[in-house]
């Protein structure tokens, strides 16, 4: 099968993990190829291939950025996203805006021959356009902590550093398949209180609790629900983890309202603050999140 | 006769709010239970109080600028509102209060910008220009909203949206306390404007032949029905249909008069969003609908309803 | 103190805010209890201008108003709507309502902030009723009524504030004659049998001529003539005023004017 061109450079545009569906017919066609072609040489072990190694590399995603230093690529990265913050080598690289609504103009200026950005339906549109441009793009799914290892091992191809994406994608396959030993603590993870939002299964966050052996009493809804309060004193849980941009002292505002203190994790002051760069976003990472997590649920316990 | 039946109506919808929940609360535990006093029961009160200012406020509203379909909303308060709740959030004011009293700031700067508009060159408000000048209003506070929301992109400003679009989950007896003692005010204000209401239905100038005084009327029961608003939507956010539909179900039952009809439309709308939020509270357990979304979606058909009687009569 | 004069309008000028010149320029009225005076003028001659100059709607530029003897400026819009009656050029009722509630309204002058309706305020509206053969319709949607009828629950409305003196701006536009006839005859025998001072702002010359005391005739805001149907209705002032060939004939001893046909025929 023939690979589309495009001017000289070849677009490698390999989707990984659900939602290949999202994409036009003939998009999904290269799409389809490409990925064929890749898979053929993971299999074959082939280090050449059909694939010409990326070199200038833009990342409009953290979690992409920080595997691309893990796999020993950080030197080739032109363009990060401001939330890109670790490893702290990353500053030194020129951002390209939030990475939210990517900006289109600034990714070109860093004249980049891939760009890899997280899958959502703005970035879906974003791609196209990038591929018009001429440029290539990788769209990734980056959800859950499985995802990440697959995002490992196909950075690792097409920076034509396989063995440390594997390397990689192995220590994360690792953490995922030892989680902890039950802590016996059962954890609500709330994201915002008015109205008060927590977090489900299906989410990250969800993913290390369950690793850090606490139990989210709220694993039975979605990634991210709108519950009464009353739910909340219902399922009764021990510690109350709070999310937030930047490190709290002591415990959340909302702590103080006196509708919270049904809640007995609230009368008792069991808080914990989970900090967005660590736990925000999934991260290679991950491992030393999850030890963190444990050791905050011990302590308050 | 007709008020025993709306009086226990009410007296029936607060009772269900308190009994029914996303958890079980049994029979035995319910005069001792904290959930039960401390969430269902002042957030059953403070729905029945939200709910009747925005049905008092709509019935005068409608009254004022003298067009069936104005809703308080539609005078750029809640778009004020919106706008001085995600100016708290993007400045990390901080205090329990600090959202409710942006949100109310916002709704008074919107009032007062909304009259000078309506006042269109004259000394006298034009309730046409003031609904015009709502709409504008509304409409350039909510553009500049989403700027900010965009432009600061932190995930609190994402989360200020679900504030925005209606909610009693903050529910607390303080509120409750905060409300009772305000609304007196400005209800007794719309009470004592009834009969003169009713006089300028016929139109201004023959209002004023029968005794209105117009331009104090007005402006009286613009102030007021703003007041109602701005505590409703500083309290709850925004809760669309309320001020619009009640007072049209009530005109059917109590007829047109304001002595009649404004406490009826109070109460009538107290009665609505008890419901309505139970309905987002129960409906898909354990999680929560906002009650914008959903007095939206039993106003809507009912409204097309009326609508339609209205016009076949 | 003259206790029967109701209405002194002396040397009223006014003019709208924005506009050029005045609307009414140097007028002057009297009203006694029992006078039916007429108001006469071509469109836009200063009729309602005068209208809302004497109710204190419209503020003066010079002149003074006095009702009941006292600055019309100084009265309370309750005070002065116990006391006059206003049928109004234009109305348009926002809601459905019943007859009986709409004629109630002409009864809220009198009542208190908070006090409810009397049984004498039943009953000044039944008579209203009454008084404008209006009961029958009493308990119909106003919405339902034909133009004539509402006009005349416009004016039992008026006649329900028991006013000492009654003003009606071109009451008659949609009424057919009997109607028409009937209102004039009603505005008479008030001004005769219960002492109310009625100001009628009309274009019917003919009929003001055998009903009214005094007419007035203006023409840009200004007096033309002002004086017994007579000495007002002459061929020359209706000609000038107007800008139409007339014959003014006599009927049953009141002037009559004929507006005569410009294309040769008979008449």
């Amino acid at each position: 099968m023939a690979l589309r061109t495009r001017r000289r450079r070849l677009p490698i545009s390999a989707p990984t993990g659900v939602g290949v569906f999202a994409m036009g017919r003939r998009a999904h066609r290269t799409h389809l190829a490409i990925l064929l072609a890749v898979l053929a040489a993971c299999g074959a072990g082939r280090e050449e291939g059909r694939v010409r190694p990326a070199s200038r590399i833009v990342s409009l995603s953290p979690a992409v950025t920080e595997l691309l230093f893990a796999i020993g690529a950080g030197n080739r990265v032109v363009g990060r996203t401001t939330w890109c913050d670790y490893p702290p080598d990353v500053r030194q690289v020129p951002s390209v805006g939030d990475g939210l609504h990517p900006d289109l103009e600034a990714v070109a200026a860093a004249r980049p021959d891939l760009v890899v950005l997280y899958r959502s339906p703005l970035n879906e549109t974003a791609a196209d356009q990038l591929a018009r441009l001429g440029i290539a793009t990788l769209v990734l799914s980056q959800d859950r902590l499985e995802d990440l290892g697959r995002a490992a091992r196909i950075l690792g191809r097409v920076t034509d550093r396989r063995h440390a994406g594997d390397s990689v994608a192995g220590a994360i396959a690792q953490a995922l398949a030892a989680p902890a030993p039950a802590l016996g603590i059962r954890l609500a993870l709330i994201a915002w209180d008015n109205p008060p939002m927590v977090i489900g299964g299906g989410s990250y966050l969800d993913q290390l609790a369950t690793l850090a052996g606490a139990q989210n009493v709220f694993h039975d809804l979605g990634s991210a629900d709108v519950v009464s309060l009353e739910t909340i004193a219902a399922r009764d849980p021990d510690v109350i983890a709070v999310l937030s941009d930047r490190a709290a002292v002591g415990p959340p505002a909302f702590a103080r309202r006196p509708p919270w203190q049904v809640i007995r994790a609230v009368r008792e002051r069991r808080f914990i603050t989970l900090t967005g760069s660590l736990f925000g976003r999934p991260s290679p990472r991950a491992p030393a999140a999850v030890a963190a997590l444990r050791r905050l649920l011990e302590a308050a316990r | 006769m007709k008020w025993v039946a709306l009086g226990l109506v009410a007296a029936g919808a607060l009772a269900l709010a308190v009994v029914l929940g996303p958890t079980h609360v049994p029979w035995s535990a319910l005069a001792s239970s904290d959930i039960i006093r401390s969430l269902r029961l002042p957030r059953a009160i403070l729905a029945f109080l939200v709910g009747g200012a925005l049905g008092l406020s709509g019935a005068a509203l409608q009254a004022l600028v003298r067009n069936p379909l104005a809703d308080p909303l539609l005078l750029g308060l809640s778009g004020g509102a919106g706008l001085g709740a995600v100016l708290a959030i993007a400045l990390h004011l901080a205090g329990v209060w600090a959202l409710p009293l942006a949100a109310f700031a916002g709704a008074l700067a919107a009032m007062a910008l909304v009259y000078r508009l309506g006042l269109a060159g004259d000394a006298e408000p034009d309730p046409r220009v003031l609904i015009l000048a709502g709409v504008a209003v509304g409409a350039f506070t909510g553009a500049l909203t989403t700027a900010i929301v965009s432009v600061a992109s932190a995930a609190e400003l994402r989360n200020a949206f679900l504030w925005l679009w209606g909610g009693l989950s903050g529910a607390s007896w303080e509120a409750v306390l905060v409300v009772v003692v305000y609304l007196p005010l400005p209800a007794l204000a719309l009470l004592a404007a009834a009969r003169p209401l009713d006089l300028l239905a016929l139109g201004e100038e023959p209002a004023r032949y029968l005794g209105a005084d117009v331009l104090s009327l007005k402006r009286r029961v613009y102030v007021a029905a703003s007041l109602l608003t701005a505590v409703a939507v500083a309290v709850s956010g925004v809760i669309g249909f309320v001020g619009l539909i009640v007072p049209h179900a009530m005109r059917r039952v109590y007829g047109h008069q304001h002595r009649a009809l404004l406490p009826a439309a109070f109460l009538g709308g107290g009665v609505l969003l008890v419901l309505a939020d139970t309905v987002a509270r129960v409906a898909i357990a354990p999680r929560e609908l906002p009650v914008g979304i959903v007095t939206a979606l039993i106003g809507v058909p009912l409204f097309a309803l009326l609508v339609r009687r209205w016009t076949m009569t | 103190m003259d206790d029967d004069l109701i209405l002194d309008v002396r040397n009223a000028s006014c003019r709208y805010p924005g506009a050029a010149a005045d609307a009414l320029d140097d007028v002057s009225l009297a009203l006694r209890a029992g006078d039916f005076h007429a108001v006469l003028g071509p469109n836009g001659s200063g009729k309602t201008t005068l209208v809302r100059a004497a109710l204190g709607v419209l503020p003066l530029r010079r002149g003074g108003v006095e009702l009941l003897g006292r600055s019309v400026a100084r009265w309370s819009r309750r005070e002065l709507a116990r006391v006059v009656g206003v049928v109004a050029q234009r109305e348009e009722n926002l809601f459905p309502q019943r007859v009986r509630d709409t004629v109630l309204l002409g009864r809220y002058p009198h009542l208190s902030l908070w006090g409810g309706v009397r049984p004498d305020d039943r009953a000044a509206v039944e008579r209203a009723l009454e008084r404008c053969d209006v009961a029958p319709l009493a308990e119909r949607s106003i919405w339902t009524l034909s133009g004539g009828e509402y006009q005349r629950v416009r004016l039992a409305r008026a006649l329900a504030q028991e006013p000492r003196l009654l003003v009606l701006d071109e009451p008659t536009t949609s009424l057919d004659v009997r109607h028409e006839m009937e209102l004039f005859e009603l505005a008479r025998s008030l001004a005769d049998e219960h002492r109310m001072a009625v100001l009628l702002v009309t274009h019917h010359l003919n009929l003001a001529a055998r009903f009214a005391d005094r007419l007035l005739l203006l023409a840009a805001g200004r007096t033309v003539a002002h004086g017994a149907p007579a000495e007002v209705l002459t061929r020359e002032t209706v000609e000038a005023v107007f800008g139409w060939p007339v014959a003014v004939e006599r009927f049953q001893g009141w002037p009559q004017v004929i507006p005569l046909r410009t294309r040769k025929g008979t008449g």
